[in-house]
């Protein structure tokens, strides 16, 4: 058994320009993730520290960065769900904090609750000290270019983040957090913050976080449906193709997803072109941007 | 195809009080959806018109008469899925809407997105032209009661949170003659729930799920073991396996007790008018009508026939 966390930054495509500074920042993730393994962490702490991270860049839509929603506001969902309890916390048109994921799991940890959304979960928020942050701080000047964009029907896509990890006891976890669909109605919770779409978490089976076309997700319930096919003895890499495969055969949508198996088997598939992804195992880090891409580093190589 | 419409009003320890109540208004809900597919409609469409008479029903948990959060507010949730498309619609944490079930279908059939929380989900409904009512026309006496009472409970009850806490959220499925399933699910959540608690219902998978390639269901019972089990999408992948509705249901119903130490409910109905209604609760009531027969029940193992006239 090797632990291992795997994030992904979206299913999308990343500009040119943008592309080193993605992988740089997953590979950031996985390896802060990992560092939380090793230093006796759990799957569920890494997951969060990986999609911590994640949030706290500006280029990737989640946190700061996050898209902005019809009104050129910032509403944000997210997930964490623990395996070995199938405990799970969600946030859903969350506003004004800098990390999600971190509400999410203080709702899941705090409240006999498992998801909270909008005004209540602001209202929580503010019950558990967590500080609000302005509006501003969470928006970019590459945000705000998007929706000018978007308003008028450029319809593009920027991704959700996402984490998965094997901790040494052989607890699975799964994160997930996004700013949602570019220029979304307002109030618009897509597969991110829903049990079963946006991520699931078994310790019998495995843990997924996914991203792509939210509603698309939601109407396969696609994180249920990969480990569905993990329980009836597909691998992490097969159950995942064929998750993404139903989901292009029965709605002709594209996604992405990372998994991971108790024992440590892990995989980070994708249909559309291009998902930036990184992993870290043992002295390992893999990473990758465009399909079929797996580059390999030794983390000695880095210090 | 003979077409099926099974009801639930909720999977808890229904009091006497309210027991006769609830079979009645399930019947009559079952009625209501079954008449709109005797009349050639949709499973969508008698799903909806079903739940909405639940919703409409102040003994039930949902719309009127709907439970109030910690601020005595009421704040709905509600979903509906078209099996044939895997179309889905739902709301969260809605409110003053009478019938959030509708709101739920406008959100499927007039935006591209499936969920809407919140004020936005109000903002859509004002923008698509349902009418707001005032709280206190959702809110019953005995809810209002119920709440001033469990407000002293709040500081320390939480264990036996699952058997002791009312879930009467409603819900229906159906199948039509043109074999298209259909879900629908609706409440006001927990009483005293914490503002914006979202529970099972309005989470596709979870509260409800429906394809028209294995069935559809409609849950009821503790939210959150609902949630860490996805119930209605586990109750369909037994099926997909081969076990029938009845022991599908059965099956995950037990896992969701096993493993998470939850109790609800389910109905569930196949693609080929199989259905059944299954509880690990005290009590649910329940209603289903086939054919000529109409179908309730409110104990375990009890199933009364009458005449659907």
């Amino acid at each position: 058994m090797m632990p291992v966390v795997v994030v992904h930054g979206g299913a999308v495509q990343v500009p040119e320009e943008r592309a080193e500074i993605t992988i740089s920042g997953v590979c950031s993730a996985a390896r802060s993730g990992y560092l939380v393994l090793e230093e006796g962490g759990s799957s569920l702490d890494a997951v969060v520290e990986a999609v911590v991270q994640m949030e706290n860049s500006p280029y990737f839509s989640a946190g700061c960065g996050s898209v902005l929603n019809v009104k050129g506001e910032v509403e944000m969902d997210a997930i964490v769900m623990d395996g070995k309890t199938l405990g799970s916390g969600s946030v859903s048109a969350v506003r004004d904090i800098a990390n999600p994921v971190q509400l999410a799991r203080l709702v899941m940890e705090k409240t006999s609750h498992a998801f909270l959304t909008a005004e209540g979960a602001s209202k929580f928020a503010r019950s558990v000290g967590v500080p609000e942050v302005s509006q501003e701080s969470l928006i970019t000047e590459y945000s705000r270019m998007f929706w000018k964009k978007n308003l008028l029907m450029s319809r593009e896509k920027m991704g959700t983040v996402g984490a998965v990890a094997v901790d040494k006891d052989g607890n699975v976890a799964c994160a997930t957090s996004t700013g949602g669909m570019p220029n979304k109605m307002e109030g618009r919770v897509g597969d991110t913050p829903c049990v079963g779409s946006g991520g699931y978490a078994d310790n019998q089976s495995g843990a997924v976080s996914a991203t792509g076309h939210g509603e698309a997700n939601m109407r396969v319930t696609l994180s249920r449906l990969i480990l569905f096919h993990m329980e009836q003895g597909q691998s992490a890499e097969a159950a995942s193709d064929l998750g993404l495969a139903y989901l292009k055969s029965r709605l002709g949508a594209l996604g992405g997803v990372v998994t991971v198996d108790p024992q440590g088997n892990w995989t980070s598939r994708f249909s559309t072109q291009q998902m930036p992804w990184a992993a870290a195992q043992n002295d390992t880090l893999h990473y990758g941007l465009n399909s079929g891409e797996h580059f390999r580093r030794s983390f000695s190589e880095q210090h | 195809m003979s077409a099926v419409l099974v009801v639930h009003g909720g999977a808890w320890a229904i009091p006497d009080e309210l027991a006769e109540a609830s079979v009645d208004g399930v019947k009559t809900a079952a009625r209501k959806g079954f008449v709109v597919l005797r009349n050639g409609g949709s499973a969508l469409d008698a799903v909806e018109a079903a739940v909405k008479s639940l919703e409409d029903n102040t003994v039930f948990n949902a719309g009127h008469g709907a439970t109030l959060n910690i601020d005595g507010e009421v704040e709905l949730d509600a979903i509906i899925m078209d099996g044939r498309t895997l179309n889905c619609g739902a709301v969260s944490s809605v409110k003053n809407i009478a019938n959030p079930v509708s709101l739920a279908r406008a959100v499927m059939e007039k935006t591209s997105h499936i969920m809407l929380t919140g004020k936005g989900a109000n903002l859509f409904a004002e923008s698509v032209g349902f009418s707001t009512v005032p709280t206190d026309t959702l809110v019953s006496e005995f809810e209002r009661k119920e709440w001033e009472r469990h407000k002293t409970y709040v500081t320390g009850v939480l264990e036996d949170f699952n058997t002791q806490w009312a879930h009467d959220t409603v819900g229906a499925v159906a199948v039509d003659s043109s074999g298209n399933v259909a879900c629908a699910t609706s409440t006001g959540g927990i009483r005293n729930k914490m503002v914006g608690r979202v529970g099972d219902s309005p989470v596709i998978g979870c509260g409800a799920y429906a394809d028209n390639f294995s069935g559809a269901v409609s849950c009821t019972g503790h939210g959150e073991s609902i949630l860490k089990v996805t119930l209605a999408k586990l109750i369909l992948s037994h099926v997909e396996q081969g076990e029938s509705v009845a022991d599908a249901s059965q099956l995950a119903l037990q896992y969701m007790g096993e493993r998470v130490q939850g109790a609800g409910g389910a109905i569930t109905v196949s693609p080929s008018g199989k259905w059944a209604a299954t509880f690990t609760t005290q009590r649910m009531a329940w209603a289903a009508a086939e054919n000529d027969v109409l179908w309730s029940g409110l104990d375990p193992n009890e199933r009364k026939k009458e005449n659907l006239n």
